[in-house]
């Protein structure tokens, strides 16, 4: 199993650490793909409409995989899924949310606006780490997504 | 209106119809007294031949004894076939006898021959029509048949079952006849069209038979000038007044069967025919029967009516009360679907007023109108269920909505909270048709009032003004009822919110633990996390290399901004309990002690403050509404990008409304679909490196302090453009 390197990750995380964190564990699993961060609901948006600060494609890419927190400050990664998931253009995206809530209502609130996985950011770090992991092997190496417009 | 002058009294008229005979005997030796003057053209006799006679002159001994026993004995009225020898040879006839108080009348009807009709061809009529009866389920259709069964026994034209209500007056009620006559069905007649002594004479009779209408009554010839009792009479002659009446309704011939219940004179079975129409006693005989069966079966059929419309009422009524109680609208409830209110009280209009919420529904006054009532109501009626089918005379504005609101039916839930529910009815004008006008039943006759036939049978709309049919006793019952259960569904309600207030208070208070517990208790750990960074930091640097630097670093800073969350948690959850020190307080001062905190915490700080002119001195928390000028004054600082940035400070006073503060900066801005959420707790619009970080708490705390002062705060922004915040604080 391989990855698509070409196939741009972004990631909507509002915590420096919490990213840092995940950068390096994908150091060590070797993802190849390039990774952007957005961190507040606004900029994904801004993101993916090319708008405000990503006018080119060049540095707003269209990602193959979103994961989204859900406590973003501006507009809140609940809403951000919904708008994107009712938008045609982009719902065939997946998005994996990756959050610490562990709230019930926020899993089914969240698959009931589309998303395509739910991660729970673990305390632990071994096990922060294999969820990463099972993220990395699964979306970034045995799914296929859409075809990537170019 | 006094009756009494009436010509002749209408039970003794002093003569008969033409189509039978009648004598007046004494007794015991049943000598003739009276004659009618026709025996002439049936016997051949001059009623001279046999007044003073004893009977057995005209008839032979044992058939006078038959007479004399049925006299005596328990009187069937089935008639006794008699037969008399004429000059003409031998005649047969009907006969029946029965007592009157003083005498004993004996009447007599031609008939062919003197053998019986068979008792059991009738019989197996009448007792397939018991069975038809006994299956019909309402009072409507039990009428109706019986008047179906009524005409096919008699072959008259039109057969109708006409009821009386409590006045006298009367409405017809089941209809059956010839297809090419014009119905009246529904058509209500004035107790005056059947006065009141014909209608104790029908009770009394059972029935009463005119085969044709203007036959010429026949005189009684009598001996001692007494005016014989005739109310029990089948022959008796019929009232001038009653002639002229069916005359004028183009009725030929005439049969009326009482229809009575619990001795009383429920209605009647009119039948009516164009032409003159004879029926042989055998048939009276049977609609005679059918209708004392009908009577027994009709108080079957009023209580099983009754029941059924109590069942229908009370599962309205439950049905009402199920999403009363379901509701969180109580009027809405009351009033989706509209039918259902009215049909609790068989009203036509209806008003739910809650406080000064009135909610209109079917045909009522205006909402001007209806609110006039109440207030009327509320110094005049002291019952909490108040009814008249009169209201103009009680609240003669009513005379304005009368075609809406003769009627009233008002329920008060509680006069403190103006709850009331209030039926209409209109005029009963408006809600019966009357057949021809009534009043003209009266006429004057040398000053006195004698009853006249009508000359009228077009449609005609009584007088009877400003009336509403009344309401009945059931229907009353169901208002209450239904108060019954609002107060019911109100308390509860009531007693949810009581039980859901005591539980806010629990959570609060168990919340309030909770923040306590948070910085205190997590405090420590945390001072721990950090302290034990920072002596790595000191004394063992040198052995890790900057990467492991900088990860102690973030753990410094990261306990620090946990220390930083928990006292805004802290801070919020106090506020939540706090007491308003209110006091007069000079906000230029406030906001001057307020400005040099804020330097002081930021000596590198480049801002003008400009406050344009001087503030007012109010009423409030100084320290709380410190708080809130310090902190619009430090987000104005913080998110502002410009080179020369400022903020700007100032208040509207307004005449009779709360003064409006605001805090107006040239910074950053604030997008419209924030302006909402920048107030909610923790919640931040710009990532943590960005405008010096934040907790996202400062906004929350300072829109609770504002609401603790009774006031409202709000934003108002362009992006780039700088953002005004404004809050009022009473």
């Amino acid at each position: 199993m391989t990855t698509r390197p070409n196939q741009p990750l972004l990631v909507a995380e509002d915590s420096n650490e919490d990213f840092k964190m995940l950068q390096r564990l994908m150091r060590r699993m070797t993802v190849q793909n390039p990774i952007y961060r957005c961190t507040t609901g606004d900029e994904v948006l801004d993101f993916l409409y090319q708008a405000g600060d990503y006018q080119s494609p060049a540095i707003a890419p269209r990602p193959s995989v979103i994961l989204l927190d859900l406590n973003l400050p501006g507009i809140d990664g609940r809403d951000v899924l919904e708008r994107l998931k009712q938008d045609i253009s982009f719902k065939e995206i997946p998005i994996v949310v990756f959050t610490t809530s562990a709230n019930p209502k926020d899993v089914e609130l969240c698959y009931q606006r589309g998303a395509n996985g739910y991660l729970i950011k673990p305390m632990d770090s071994s096990e922060l780490e294999k969820t990463v992991q099972a993220f990395v092997e699964y979306w970034l190496e045995a799914n296929t997504p859409p075809s990537v417009i170019s | 209106m006094n009756l009494t002058n009436h010509e002749k009294p209408i039970h003794a008229p002093g003569s008969i119809q033409p189509h039978g005979m009648l004598l007046v005997l004494e007794e015991p030796e049943l000598k003739v007294l009276q004659v009618s003057s026709n025996i002439n053209t049936y016997l051949g006799l001059q009623p001279q031949d046999l007044l003073g006679q004893p009977l057995s002159y005209l008839i032979d001994p044992q058939q006078a004894i038959a007479i004399a026993q049925q006299l005596t004995g328990e009187n069937t009225r089935n008639p006794l076939k008699l037969s008399i020898s004429t000059d003409r040879g031998k005649r047969y006839f009907d006969a029946i006898a029965y007592r009157t108080a003083d005498e004993a009348i004996v009447e007599l009807e031609p008939i062919d021959s003197p053998h019986e009709t068979s008792f059991f061809s009738f019989h197996a009529a009448i007792a397939g029509i018991m069975s038809q009866i006994q299956s019909t389920s309402s009072l409507p259709e039990f009428l109706q048949l019986v008047a179906e069964e009524v005409r096919k026994l008699t072959g008259f034209d039109r057969v109708m079952v006409y009821q009386f209500d409590p006045t006298g007056a009367g409405c017809v009620v089941a209809e059956t006849k010839r297809a090419d006559l014009s119905p009246y069905l529904g058509l209500h007649y004035p107790a005056t069209d059947i006065p009141q002594p014909a209608r104790e004479l029908y009770a009394r009779c059972w029935l009463r038979f005119i085969p044709n209408i203007s036959a010429p009554s026949v005189d009684l010839v009598t001996l001692n000038q007494q005016p014989v009792d005739l109310s029990l009479s089948i022959l008796r002659s019929v009232d001038a007044c009653c002639v002229e009446y069916h005359r004028n309704m183009g009725v030929a011939a005439l049969l009326v069967i009482a229809l009575m219940q619990e001795q009383q004179l429920w209605g009647l079975i009119a039948c009516h025919h164009y032409t003159p129409k004879y029926l042989t006693s055998e048939v009276r005989i049977a609609c005679k029967f059918l209708g004392q069966l009908a009577s027994l079966e009709l108080a079957n059929k009023i209580r099983q009516q009754e029941l059924s419309d109590r069942v229908k009422l009370k599962s309205l009524q439950s049905e009402l009360i199920e999403s009363i109680s379901q509701a969180s609208n109580i009027v809405e409830a009351l009033i989706q679907p509209a039918p259902r209110l009215l049909s609790l009280t068989n009203a036509t209009g209806a008003a739910v007023c809650l406080g000064n919420e009135i909610s209109l529904v079917g045909a009522t006054p205006s909402l001007e109108e209806v609110r006039s009532l109440i207030d009327w109501a509320d110094t005049q009626v002291s019952d909490n269920l108040f009814a008249t089918d009169f209201l103009p005379q009680i609240y003669p504005p009513s005379v304005e909505f009368k075609a809406t609101a003769s009627g009233l039916l008002l329920l008060r839930i509680s006069k403190i909270r103006c709850y009331y529910i209030l039926w209409f009815r209109p005029e009963v004008i408006q809600t019966v048709t009357w057949a021809g006008d009534p009043n003209s039943s009266f006429q004057l006759e040398n000053g006195s009032i004698r009853l006249s036939p009508r000359h009228s049978f077009e449609r005609w709309q009584e007088t009877v003004k400003l009336k509403s049919l009344p309401w009945q006793s059931y229907e009353l019952d169901s208002a209450n009822d239904l108060k019954t259960a609002i107060v019911g569904v109100v308390l509860r309600k009531a007693e949810e919110l009581a039980q859901i207030n005591q539980e806010l208070e629990r959570s609060n208070r168990e919340l309030a633990a909770f923040a306590y517990a948070a910085s205190h208790d997590l405090k420590e750990p945390l001072r721990g996390i950090y302290n034990y960074s920072t002596i790595l930091l000191e004394d063992y640097a040198a052995l890790l290399d900057l990467d492991g630097v900088d990860c102690l670093q973030t753990i410094k800073s990261l306990s620090q901004r946990m220390e930083t969350l928990i006292d805004a948690l802290l801070r919020l959850s106090l506020l939540g309990k706090a007491q308003l020190n209110l006091q007069a307080t000079n906000l230029n001062e406030l906001l001057q002690q307020a400005i040099a905190v804020l330097f002081a915490s930021r000596p590198d700080a480049q801002m003008s403050i400009r406050i344009p002119r001087c503030l007012p001195t109010i009423e409030c928390d100084p320290v709380l509404v410190s708080e809130v000028f310090s902190n619009l004054m430090s987000n104005a600082l913080k998110y502002n990008d410009k080179a020369d940035p400022w903020v700007e400070i100032g208040d509207w006073e307004r005449s009779g409304e709360p003064t409006i503060f605001y805090v107006r900066d040239n910074g950053i801005g604030i997008q419209a679909h924030h302006h909402e959420t920048i107030f909610k707790l923790f919640k931040r619009l710009h990532s943590q490196e960005k405008y010096g970080g934040g907790t996202g708490a400062g906004l929350a705390i300072v829109k609770k302090i504002v609401e603790l002062h009774g006031g409202k705060i709000w934003v108002e922004s362009v992006p780039g453009a700088g953002a005004t915040f404004y809050f009022s604080l009473q």
